[in-house]
């Protein structure tokens, strides 16, 4: 992956070729749609993708790319929006002030990034068994707080103003949700690619030994790395739980595989196949469009999947099967 | 990866033959103390629920937990396969993430042909030719296409699971059948046909895969590609044969579940995860901490007992879930710590 560039004019034909699959993909997807499914292009439609569609996957998404990055894998994301979900409805339910409900979540989503810093960096479990270990003590944990899985519903009448405003608030004309999306992109971008931070975790991604043969400390940034991934997910759970007014316990796991597809689509688009926050981005822009513009072409809802799924497949046998020559 | 040096020691002589070079005595007592500790906590979960419930120990009970169990042991002895041939690094190593899938589309096709009129034979050859068919698909990104295998069966996961709603519709198709009617019913001494069809396909499997020259190269492949590559093995039609077999177990446990839940199902896909830790958690069923048949088959009856018991006991089934993950937690905690520390 992470291989010396070749230098052979061939070589760097195939390489460009292989980081054009996504791009290619996703204005082919454009165009395609644009001519199949009337009312595709409409700009409320095109709204309706970005809110809807984009918004919470592409928070959750990013902080998946950070544990990714740092050569590993979050499975328990969904757990950490949940339990901001909880955390914030609970508070709100309880009378408390928006604010404080909101830290509480925040708080509640980094309760699940710290038991991944203390299994990953503090006792050494991988990545995928420590958080998928963590997934599961989870689900029952949500099911232990909430009798058994029982959605846990806002009155309508109880609920202050303010609660509405991450999920359905507009500034300056725009929906509050895709800002928070834009900000948190648009930050990620910035710790993973220009931050001292962001290079250690990219280079622990690369290689962990070389990070600590350097005198730098590798068990901290791993560490660091799991509470940002949840502390990511969690303002998604924010949002999430904003729009809907409601927490359902073990919802977040939806976000879960295409988060990671996402993540792993977005490795296309780099030199090395690393990956990075504007492939993420764009690999959820696919998703999204795929699943807006499947729905508006009238096919059949249970066709859709096939559809995402086939598509997802056909970017990543291209990219791969052009990239390692 | 360095603990399984002995790995290309078959299976039969592992035994007997002292511990290898590198593990010092401490290290094999540890070893022994952690591999005893998972036999040991599943003899006291057993022991416990048998004193707790005067129904746990019945010849009836037993075969209910055995039958509970087909499905998802089926399974996970399908993907502990993929996982001996794709090395066990679970993102970048053997993984199929399309197996649930692969058993609701499987059982939907079961079910449908059924419901068309289509004899037993016809049905549960299309039930395992979709199964296999999933598996060459799988085969195919993974060594011609040459996609990641977590990433590989996540799309395929993807098509699969969207297949099966367009087949269903969403909904239930049921399905009764001589055939299920006989795997769903009682085979000899009163215990559940569906038993007998989980022990005799773990029991083929382990066989294969624990004491034949096929299985030993199958770890091989796995564990050190390079080594196998310069004695001059196929990878690629091992990592082929292994999601083709996954495929495969997928077919089966696809006509099991139809026969256990008299038709097709929705949500397949959420048996996932729990195959998932089944086949890692049967890792510490082993002597050596690596993926095994038996260890497989061992993890996913310990899961059944628990399942069964806090059934039995009026518990709520949703604990079972956090002790899943705490177990593998405490398991993966210990092995990692007892781990030589050395490069």
């Amino acid at each position: 992956m992470s291989a010396v560039p070749a230098l052979g004019a061939e070589r760097r034909l195939v390489e460009a070729a292989s980081r054009l699959a996504l791009p290619v993909a996703l204005v082919a997807v454009f165009l395609l749609f644009s001519a199949l499914a009337p009312g595709f292009l409409a700009a409320a439609n095109l709204q309706s993708v970005l809110v809807n569609n984009f918004t919470l996957l592409s928070i959750v998404a990013v902080a998946m790319t950070f544990a990714v990055s740092a050569g590993g894998i979050d499975l328990s994301v969904g757990t950490a929006v949940d339990f901001a979900s909880f955390a914030f409805v609970s508070l709100v339910l309880a009378g408390q002030p928006v604010p404080l409900a909101l830290a509480a979540g925040l708080g509640g989503g980094a309760v699940v990034g710290l038991f991944n810093a203390v299994l990953i960096a503090g006792i050494g479990i991988s990545p995928f068994l420590a958080t998928l270990g963590t997934l599961f003590i989870g689900r029952s944990v949500q099911q232990l707080l909430t009798n058994g899985g029982n959605p846990v519903y806002l009155p309508p009448a109880g609920v202050p103003e303010s609660f509405h405003l991450l999920g359905r608030g507009s500034l300056a004309g725009l929906p509050v949700p895709l800002l928070i999306a834009a900000l948190v992109i648009a930050l990620a971008a910035v710790i993973l690619a220009r931050s001292r931070f962001g290079r250690v975790v990219t280079a622990v991604g690369i290689e962990a030994e070389v990070v600590r043969y350097s005198g730098l400390p590798l068990k901290a940034h791993l560490a660091a790395t799991y509470v940002l991934v949840a502390l990511i997910a969690a303002v998604a759970g924010l949002v999430l739980t904003s729009t809907v007014t409601v927490y359902i316990p073990n919802s977040g796991n939806a976000f879960l595989l295409n988060a990671i597809g996402a993540a792993f689509i977005g490795t296309t688009l780099h030199r090395h196949g690393r990956p990075n926050i504007a492939g993420t981005v764009l690999g959820v822009l696919l998703l999204s469009l795929v699943a807006n513009g499947l729905l508006m072409s009238g096919l059949n809802f249970y066709w859709q999947q096939v559809g995402t799924g086939l598509l997802i497949f056909t970017v990543l046998a291209l990219s791969f099967a052009s990239r390692k020559v | 990866m360095l603990v399984d040096t002995a790995l290309l020691v078959p299976a039969s002589a592992r035994a007997d033959t002292p511990s290898p070079q590198k593990t010092t005595v401490s290290q094999g007592l540890a070893g022994i103390a952690l591999r005893g500790g998972a036999l040991a906590v599943f003899v006291t979960v057993f022991v416990l629920f048998a004193f707790a419930s005067p129904i746990f120990l019945t010849p009836f009970n037993l075969g209910n937990i055995l039958a509970q169990s087909a499905i998802s042991g089926v399974l996970a002895i399908g993907l502990t396969v993929v996982i001996i041939a794709g090395g066990g690094n679970v993102v970048s190593g053997g993984i199929d993430l399309s197996l649930a899938a692969n058993m609701g589309l499987s059982a939907a096709v079961y079910a449908a042909l059924s419901q068309a009129g289509q004899v037993d034979g016809v049905a549960v050859l299309a039930a395992l030719g979709t199964g296999l068919a999933i598996g060459a698909v799988n085969a195919l990104a993974v060594t011609w296409a040459r996609i990641v295998p977590l990433l590989a069966t996540l799309a395929v996961m993807n098509v699969v699971g969207g297949l099966e709603l367009v087949l269903t519709q969403n909904t239930v198709i049921p399905a009764i059948t001589p055939l299920l009617e006989s795997l769903s019913g009682s085979g000899p001494f009163g215990i559940p046909a569906l038993a007998y069809v989980l022990l005799g396909f773990a029991l083929i499997t382990a066989v294969v895969v624990q004491a034949t020259p096929l299985g030993l190269r199958l770890y091989a492949v796995g564990e050190f590609p390079e080594a196998a590559r310069a004695s001059g093995l196929a990878l690629k039609r091992f990592i082929a044969g292994s999601f083709l077999f996954s495929g495969l177990s997928g077919g089966i446990a696809g006509i099991l579940s139809a026969a256990y839940l008299s038709g097709s199902t929705t949500g397949a896909g959420e048996l996932l995860l729990p195959v998932v830790v089944t086949a890692l958690l049967g890792q510490v069923f082993s002597r050596r901490l690596v993926p095994t048949i038996t260890g497989t088959l061992l993890s996913a009856l310990f899961v059944g007992v628990l399942i069964n018991g806090f059934q039995l006991l009026n518990l709520s089934s949703t604990l079972v879930s956090g002790i899943q993950g705490l177990l593998i937690l405490l398991v993966v905690s210990a092995t990692t710590l007892l781990r030589p520390k050395e490069g």
